[in-house]
């Protein structure tokens, strides 16, 4: 059985238009996937419905099977998905180490947070030099560093960023990116989207390229790479020519 | 057409219901209070609805109007129905200023500095000696043949809620009032798409207070005792919000249906079970139903489904 | 010696109002709710008061026993039945001013039919002394009301700071969606942090039951005082009601006993006005916040 399934969801914010207008997506447990294509193309809205930010107005998003449409974000989260939003999503008063305490907030087992917290900071040693700095006057890297480091207090099933290399300079955004490749030994499901596509598919296995609303195509993320029609037609001029390579 | 026989309708009211009704003051009245809601309303709508910005204060405006026309005839003899532009201008004045600087905030604070301003001004004139203070001051009775007495009053009125209507269908249909509506949608992309946001806000802070002055002026002379708490109360500022809201907030029509429907309501509520502190409950339990069911008002409503009449369409 | 006096009146009034201040910014710091009917439900608690102690007989500070726990779940209810419907609108903060001042238009209402317009106030023994200590005098239920408030001040920031929901609603204040994100359950929060901030009215309404005589339309100069206040101070900060409270109670005792006791209110308002002026975020809000 998949891990994550939606089935031809159906999806818009308030009382506005949909987003995305029946999008099937398979999510297999173990891959790291990447979801790309044009802007508007609802990469984000996807990422959102999954994460229980959203409701589907039809459709189904189903986890181990099981319906959760109506799912609320905290309760995605306790079912193991983890959502890591493009927009600072940090406690901006608080210091990295209260940030990190604060997504393991589930965990009541203070011990296993403490444990946690000390596998966070092995992983990113970085964080362990901040952590008593106030998240807000930390670096943009250094920010989603602690977003990833957040993400992984609860041992999620699967971690789903949306454009972990926005406002990135490039090798920052390489070093985010190992990080994230780094998820996959850990038995973390990746769901990346990504603006850089170039990028996000070269950190990840399979690609799905969305546009406007719906699944346009699927594949190994190296063959979407490599494909010149997919790029011309969904991917744009936002692919410098000498930019690809892993 | 339909905006000929309502102006038509509206000024031959007072001839055609002397023969109808026994009580004429009394329909002449609840014809007045209708106007001047109206024309309270509607000017409340130029920033509540229009802009989007809501005001809890704007009974100062209908006490500046009031005082200022009451004091022109006790101290010079000025006649209100000749002073009511002026109680407009002075409104409008007022407005200005406050606006100055009430407007230097945004969302709920702005909302809590127009309610210091109600209070700032009610306890400035509660007591202030000049005009009265808490006590208040007594205005000379207009000379009129006592069963038409209402008369001239509804004609004021009716020419300050025309006004009033009429400003307000200007402004929706401006350059004006569509920069009032962007900023009502997203202040941020409003002033990047380089429109004065501060001139808008204040200008039509300012606007909305003159038909409200003009009204003041007329209720406060058909009342002949003037006391600040009349106009401060928050039953004041209470229905000019309600009346917008039931109506339709942002829309031309949305205050006058409004206005038209509480009053009447209200009316008839009071035939009914007397005039009880239930009356606020009344209204307050409206509010409430309306906010969470009817956020778009009647007018809104109607408009959303599609079922707008054309009459009610003044957009 | 005189204005040891004064000051620390300030102090003592300043207490009270700073514990009415934080719950009404607390409900705005959590769920950006302006609640206009604050002081309204503030006087429900003063009306409970004083029935219990005209016909039990009962201490109106040990009746924050009851008051508080009634006025928790009241908000609780309140929030529950009423505001999680206008979380997609547009224009959330306007239309919770609205909604609440329409409770409070149903809730004077209803207090005026019940209790009519006549002036109350509960007088225990206490009511009217007053307490040396050094040179100078203190009106005893001020003083009694200005430990409790303190007291209630100091239970909520430990609240705050040490217990899980605690965290939950500060993190909630500060980022809703990222509090989201870590799992809470940011409904439920809210819904308690409601809870809490009514409370905190119920208790002041106790306290004030004693302090000044009350009548339904009285909770209007209140609200429009703690809002003043809350801007003042920044709103949705804790620390800036607070303050907020203390400076303004201090500020407007100095002006009373200079300029007489109607300066006092102008007071309040010329400050915001001031602060408006200058600095409109308040003293310690955040700049630009909707």
């Amino acid at each position: 059985m998949a891990l994550l399934e939606i089935d031809n969801v159906v999806a818009g914010y308030g009382g506005g238009p949909d987003i995305l207008t029946g999008v099937s997506v398979t999510i297999n447990e173990g891959t790291s996937y990447c979801i790309v294509g044009p802007n508007g193309a609802g990469k984000s809205t996807l990422l959102r419905t999954i994460a229980g930010f959203l409701s589907p107005r039809s459709g189904e998003v189903r986890l181990d099977g099981a319906t959760m449409n109506r799912a609320r974000p905290d309760q995605m989260l306790a079912a193991g998905v983890c959502f890591v939003p493009q927009d600072a999503s940090l406690f901006p008063t608080m210091t990295v180490k209260e940030n990190l305490v604060m997504g393991g907030y589930l965990i009541n087992d203070r011990s296993l947070l403490r444990e946690r917290l000390h596998t966070v900071f092995e992983t990113f040693p970085a964080l362990a030099d901040r952590k008593s700095q106030n998240a807000g006057t930390l670096s943009g890297g250094e920010q989603q560093m602690v977003t990833l480091g957040r993400a992984l207090m609860i041992e999620p099933r699967v971690v789903m960023i949306d454009e972990p290399s926005l406002g990135l300079a490039p090798m920052i955004a390489d070093q985010i990116f190992e990080k994230i490749k780094g998820f996959k030994d850990l038995g973390i499901t990746v769901v990346l989207v990504e603006q850089n596509a170039v990028k996000g598919l070269n950190a990840v296995e399979w690609g799905f390229v969305l546009d406007l609303g719906s699944l346009e195509f699927e594949g190994p993320a190296d063959g979407i790479l490599a494909d010149h029609r997919i790029r011309e037609l969904y991917l744009g001029k936002q692919l410098a020519p000498r930019e690809s390579g892993p | 057409m339909a905006l000929i026989s309502a102006i038509a309708l509206i000024l031959l009211f007072p001839l055609i219901a002397y023969p109808i009704f026994d009580s004429y003051a009394y329909v002449l009245q609840i014809g007045l209070l209708i106007l001047m809601w109206i024309s309270m309303s509607s000017s409340w709508n130029i920033i509540g609805g229009f802009a989007g910005y809501i005001s809890l204060g704007h009974g100062v405006f209908f006490a500046v109007g009031g005082y200022s026309a009451g004091l022109a005839l006790a101290h010079w003899g000025i006649s209100p129905f000749l002073f009511l532009p002026v109680a407009g201008l002075a409104a409008m004045a007022v407005g200005f200023v406050a606006g100055l600087i009430t407007l230097r905030t945004r969302g709920p604070a702005f909302i809590v500095a127009t309610i210091a301003m109600l209070f700032l001004f009610l306890l400035w004139f509660d007591n202030w000696e000049f005009i009265g203070a808490s006590s208040g001051l007594d205005l000379p009775l207009f000379q009129f043949p006592i069963q038409f007495l209402k008369v001239p009053f509804y004609y004021a009125m009716a020419l300050s809620a025309m006004g009033a209507v009429y400003l307000s269908y200007r402004v929706a249909h401006s350059k004006f009032g569509l920069g009032l509506r962007a900023i009502s949608q997203d202040e941020t992309k409003a002033e990047v798409a380089g429109i004065n946001t501060r001139w808008y806000k204040v200008w039509a802070f300012a606007l909305s207070a003159f038909f409200i002055g003009t009204a003041g002026a007329v209720y406060g002379y058909s009342l002949t005792h003037l006391r600040p708490l009349t106009f401060f109360a928050i039953a004041v500022a209470a229905r000019m919000v309600l009346m917008a809201i039931i109506g339709g907030r942002g829309t031309v029509a949305g205050p006058v249906v409004g206005a038209i429907l509480i009053i009447g309501v209200n009316e008839f509520a009071v035939r009914q079970f007397g005039q009880t502190e239930l009356n606020i409950v009344f209204i307050g339990v409206i509010l409430v139903v309306a906010l969470l069911f009817f956020p778009e008002g009647i007018v809104g409503s109607l408009r959303k489904a599609g079922r707008l009449p054309a009459f009610l369409d003044w957009d | 010696m005189q204005w040891v006096q004064v000051l620390v009146l300030g102090l003592l009034l300043g207490s009270v109002y700073a514990m009415m201040a934080s719950g009404l910014t607390l409900l705005f710091g959590v769920m950006r709710v302006v609640n206009l009917a604050h002081a309204a439900f503030l006087l429900v608690a003063s009306y409970i008061t004083y029935v219990l102690f005209e016909n039990l007989a009962l201490d109106p500070m040990v009746s924050l026993v009851v008051t508080m726990p009634l006025m928790f779940g009241l908000g609780v209810v309140l929030y529950l039945l009423l505001f999680p419907r206008l979380e997609d609108s547009p224009r959330y903060v306007e239309m919770t001013v609205l909604l609440t001042f329409g409770l409070a238009l149903i809730v004077e209402g209803m207090l005026t039919f019940t209790f009519t317009g006549i002036f109350r106030s509960v007088r225990p023994e206490y009511a009217s002394s007053s307490i040396r200590f050094g040179g100078l005098f203190m009106p005893t239920s001020q003083l009694y009301a200005s430990v409790i408030s303190f007291a209630l001040l100091i239970g909520l920031w430990l609240v705050l700071r040490f217990s899980k929901t605690g965290t939950a609603i500060r993190a909630t204040m500060q980022n809703r969606s990222a509090a989201q994100i870590v799992g809470v359950n940011v409904r439920r929060v809210s819904a308690l942090a409601f809870g809490i901030g009514m409370a905190l009215a119920g208790a002041a309404g106790s306290l004030l039951s004693f302090m000044f005589p009350f009548f339904p339309a009285r909770h209007w100069q209140w609200i429009a005082l703690l809002l003043a206040l809350i801007v003042l101070g920044g709103m949705g900060s804790i620390k800036g009601a607070v303050i907020g409270a203390l400076l303004l109670a201090v500020a407007s005792s100095f002006v009373t006993v200079l300029a007489g006791p109607t300066w006092s209110p102008i007071t309040f308002y010329l400050t915001l006005f001031l602060i408006l002026l200058i600095r409109p975020q308040g003293l310690f809000g955040a700049k630009v916040r909707l």
